[in-house]
């Protein structure tokens, strides 16, 4: 070439290479995150005293106690029982659902499956409320129903009424997973069956139900597991009526406990962890026989829909009353009661309409400094947790390091953690190490439970995009003489912007929205909406929950349609 | 500017020998093609020179600088290397325009301003993309984004220059202009260059020496002719340029030239540079373009030999014909001016320039 001054092709080796201590220092706090929460519930099992008490001797006497609790195994009983009618329900209406708006030519399909989708970006907290509001003892439906027929046929105080929430508010994900199934399987199989002479309702039964089983199967496990995990449903309608799962149980002999018997609670708390972790396998082998079913013959066409004919607007009928009682009527009445002093069929709306609740909770510092705590941790937290799980996800994918595989298990791990499990363990440890009670009693801990949590929920929106750009683009910087760092900083990390925009929205609707570690681990001063909400509802304050709620689904709504016209993010499937 | 050895490289992917014993010596300024069937292990070579994969045996030194070492547990990172390659899919940063990404080399050198302006201007001007500068990778064609490409590769000056099959992605018209500019370019500069490319032509004609590869060993090494008139196998011959293959048993063998006696009885004379053993099964393999229909009454003489054939199908594929012929059972291919007319066709073969593989082959296996 014509130029005069040589630029020298190689860049000098460096003496250090950087990004040795930034992957190490990476999976070190992965490992360690995870971790921390695990291993003195462990620990703390086999002692027979406190963790911290330095007398406390190693036992297995913790497991015997715990079988000999007494009503013990009538916990674990109504445990399986909920999880067992709470799967049942939602892969019934999930899979319905999927069927009815994915593959028929029902009116208004899109709009039907946008909103079927909305209990899974609420909590089952709020769910529950509202469910209250409408079908509990003193609940519009309720007393409708009493004032017309006579004594209302159902309770929300028993196994069914909480199985069928916890079901509503779960049959999103059975709904997506069938979706998803039924646009990757070949449309031929079905179109063949049609030729051969089946109707409609015969090939759904024959051909397209049966090809979605894998799909049926793997989300049944993994709503089996949350309906396992779940606290908020069984705390506000169990308890009252003296139905304990082991949530409530671990919930009860803790955090709810004046002197808690430690080794208790850390046994129950590794019970459910080694059964969680038991179906966290069993969900990755399902998944692997999943893929292995549905891409079979998976084309990019798309399956022609079944023909409803006359059955066309009755089934739109009933789905349209289905997501109106489940959804919308249920958070519909919860706004409306944060909006008024009292509701009733018999008082005429206009002459109760007030914002007193809303002005409630500007004025009680607690409810104020939930709420503000809330959007501290979702803001700053889910921001903190966006670098980390990009960071992770480019160590996993994009790089040689040694230990990238074991990163990759650790960062997933924590889908295997219940919340309540999280929370006791993230307790134990920060009492466990000296010199971090500043952070004990103040958000942070929070932050770093919440972020430990949604390691697994962050890394599953980054790494499909992160696996849509050419490894040739970033191998392209490397040769041309930039190390991994530099690689990361000037090429990875503006190629994966849309990645980490989804990350951080779906992180911040999680974080806003978790209860379940907050509960074993906020202070006075450190409390966030989902503990206020529970405080408020055992208080009876019905209008501050009430609006709390109303907040909470309010903030979300904002935050997909912001993502979701801005970036054009896509927060599922 | 440096010379490239490869020596033993081997690379496994769990039990396939992606790349299997290669050895190279590509000289200083030299330009070497690596040339064969989709999976050889071509990308997987170029790989291990550039340093994006670490193979599992062997050695890579460039200009006395070694960058990989099994024996001695040496392995430089991609960085530390000093290579440019070019990748298939041209691999250009969307999110940033041509002057960014053919600065960005230059910004890792820490190259000052001015002399960074000149220099992004001077290589965008020998790829002709100068007007282009500003614009972002999406709003090229793909010829224009393979010159950007190299451009981006070509403005550290690398001590050597590797292309992964840089024109495949172009179409036909395209990469034929592509091909003669990057002739130009190359006699240019006189880079040390490995090219990898599963096309024939552009191996041909643009290298020095040719390897070419099968399932991830070396089948033949040698110049453009070497590979094309003296092929050192059937996979090679019939690789490159297209092959005819008739088995034969050597009948006679007088003073350098072969009497074959092909499978249904006719004889042709070859003259052989290995002279194959009396008696024994061989392959005779010749180039379309050796042969030719024989004119009427034309006799087998010294200059060579005429056989018959029986046409099974003949297409115009313009200007031209091609036929096909079949003589016992082997397929032949002929490209003619005139139709054959008649299902009888004499071939003219010439005694010179065909080659002679022992054993029995029909190129494929
Ligand atoms: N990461 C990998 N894992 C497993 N096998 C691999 C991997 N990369 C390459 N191979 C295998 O190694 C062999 C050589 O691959 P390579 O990419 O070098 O072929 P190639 O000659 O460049 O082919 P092409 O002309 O199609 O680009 C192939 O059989 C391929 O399947
Ligand atoms: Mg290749």
């Amino acid at each position: 070439m014509s130029t005069t001054t040589d630029v020298g092709a190689a860049i000098a080796p460096r003496r250090f290479r950087r990004e040795i201590p930034i992957q190490y220092g990476m999976a070190a706090l992965v490992v360690v995150l995870v971790a921390a929460p695990l291993l003195p519930i462990l620990y703390q099992s086999i002692l027979d005293g406190a963790l911290y008490d330095s007398s406390a001797r190693l036992t297995l006497g913790n497991f015997a106690r715990l079988a000999e609790t007494a009503g013990f195994g009538g916990v674990l009983w109504n445990t399986f029982l909920l999880a067992l009618l709470s799967t049942v329900v939602a892969q019934l209406f999930g899979t319905a659902a999927a069927i009815l708006f994915g593959r028929t030519d029902i009116p208004g399909a899109r709009t039907l499956g946008e909103l079927f989708l909305w209990p899974m970006y609420l909590s089952a907290l709020v769910l529950s409320f509202g469910w209250y509001s409408i079908y509990g003892p003193a609940g519009y439906v309720t007393v409708f129903w009493q004032s017309m027929f006579g004594e209302a046929p159902w309770s929300l105080y028993s196994i069914g009424g909480m199985a069928m929430i916890a079901g509503v508010s779960q049959a999103p994900l059975a709904y997506l997973y069938c979706l998803s199934s039924a646009g990757m399987t070949d449309p031929t199989l079905e179109e063949a069956a049609r030729v051969a002479g089946a109707g409609t309702f015969r090939t759904m039964w024959r051909i397209t139900l049966p090809l979605m089983m894998p799909a049926i199967a793997y989300s049944a496990v993994l709503n089996f597991t949350i309906g396992l995990e779940l606290l908020s449903v069984p705390l506000i309608f169990g308890e009252p009526a003296g139905i304990t799962v082991l949530t409530t149980f671990l919930y009860n002999i803790s955090a709810a406990s004046p002197r808690p018997d430690h080794g208790l609670v850390a046994t129950a708390a590794a019970l459910m962890l080694v059964v969680i972790v038991f179906l966290v396998w069993l969900q990755s082998r399902l998944l692997g026989n999943t893929r292995r079913f549905v891409t079979l013959g998976g084309k990019a066409t798309r399956p022609r829909p079944f023909r409803l004919g006359a059955l066309r607007w009755p089934l739109f009928a009933i789905c349209a009353v289905y997501i109106l009682l489940s959804g919308v009527a249920p958070i519909g009445m919860l706004v409306l009661r944060a909006f008024t002093s009292f509701l009733s069929p018999m008082v005429p709306l206009a002459d109760v309409l007030t914002l007193e609740n809303f002005e409630m909770l500007w004025r009680e510092p607690v409810y104020a400094r939930s709420i503000t705590n809330s959007f501290i941790v979702s803001l700053f937290g889910a921001a903190l947790a966006t670098v980390l799980i990009g960071m992770v996800a480019l160590i996993v994918h994009r790089s040689e390091f040694r230990f990238r595989g074991l990163v990759h298990y650790a960062a997933l791990f924590p889908r295997a953690i219940p919340g309540v499990v999280a929370g006791i363990g993230f307790f134990y440890a920060f009492a466990l190490v000296p010199g971090l009670g500043g952070i004990r009693n103040s958000i942070w801990i929070l932050v770093i439970a919440f972020t430990m949590r949604f390691i697994p929920t962050g890394l599953g929106a980054v790494a499909p995009m992160l696996l849509q750009v050419s490894p040739d683009l970033d191998r392209a910087a490397r040769v041309q003489g930039a190390d991994w760092w530099t690689t990361t900083r000037r090429i990875m990390t503006p190629l994966m912007r849309p990645a980490l925009v989804a990350c951080y929205t779906v992180l911040f609707i999680s974080f806003f929205k978790e209860y379940s570690t907050a509960i074993f681990l906020f202070a006075p001063g450190s409390e966030v909406v989902g503990t206020a909400l529970l405080q408020a509802w055992i208080q009876g304050e019905v209008g501050v929950v009430a609006g709390l709620a109303t907040i909470q689904v309010f903030v979300i709504a904002v935050c997909i349609t912001t993502a979701r016209a801005i970036f054009g993010v896509r927060l599922h499937g | 500017m440096a010379d490239l050895k490869i020596e033993g490289l081997v690379r496994r992917f769990g039990t396939v020998r992606a790349v299997d014993d290669v050895s190279i010596h590509v000289a200083d300024g030299e330009f070497v093609t690596l040339l064969g069937p989709s999976g050889c292990g071509k990308s997987t070579t170029l790989a291990a020179v550039a340093g994006l994969d670490r193979p599992d045996g062997g050695r890579i030194t460039v200009g006395g600088k070694t960058y990989f070492d099994s024996a001695r547990g040496i392995y430089l990172p991609p960085e530390s290397r000093g290579c440019g390659l070019v990748f298939q899919s041209y691999a250009l940063w969307p999110h940033m325009t041509v002057a960014d990404n053919v600065a960005f080399p230059l910004t890792l050198r820490k190259v000052k301003t001015a002399d960074r302006k000149r220099r992004i201007a001077e290589v965008l001007a020998l790829v002709e993309m100068e007007p282009y500068a500003d614009r972002y990778p999406h709003m090229l064609s793909g010829g224009q984004q393979q010159r950007v490409a190299l451009a981006r590769t070509l403005v550290y000056q690398p001590s050597i220059l590797l292309l992964d099959e840089p024109l495949s992605n172009l179409d036909a018209k395209l990469r034929d202009r592509a091909r003669a500019w990057l002739a130009e370019l190359r006699t240019r500069l006189g880079l040390t260059t490995i090219y990898v490319t599963h096309d024939q032509i552009e191996a041909l004609s643009l290298s020095d020496r040719i390897v070419v590869m099968s399932a991830g060993r070396i089948a033949q090494l040698g110049s453009p002719q070497d590979i094309y008139e003296r092929p050192a196998d059937p996979f090679v011959a019939d690789f490159i340029g297209t092959t005819n293959f008739l088995p034969a048993k050597v009948a006679a063998l007088t003073g350098g030239v072969a009497t074959l006696e092909l499978a249904d009885g006719q004889r042709v004379e070859v003259t052989a540079d290995r002279p194959p053993v009396a008696g024994s099964r061989v392959t005779l393999a010749f180039r379309p373009e050796q042969m030719r229909a024989a004119t009427a009454g034309e006799a087998s003489g010294a200059e060579g030999s005429v056989i018959a054939t029986r046409v099974l199908s003949r297409s115009y594929i313009g200007g031209r014909w091609q036929v096909a012929l079949d003589l016992a059972d082997a397929p032949i291919r002929l490209e003619t001016e005139v139709p054959p007319t008649g299902d009888e066709l004499h071939l003219w073969l010439p005694r010179a320039g065909c080659i002679l593989f022992a054993g029995a082959s029909n190129g494929a296996a």
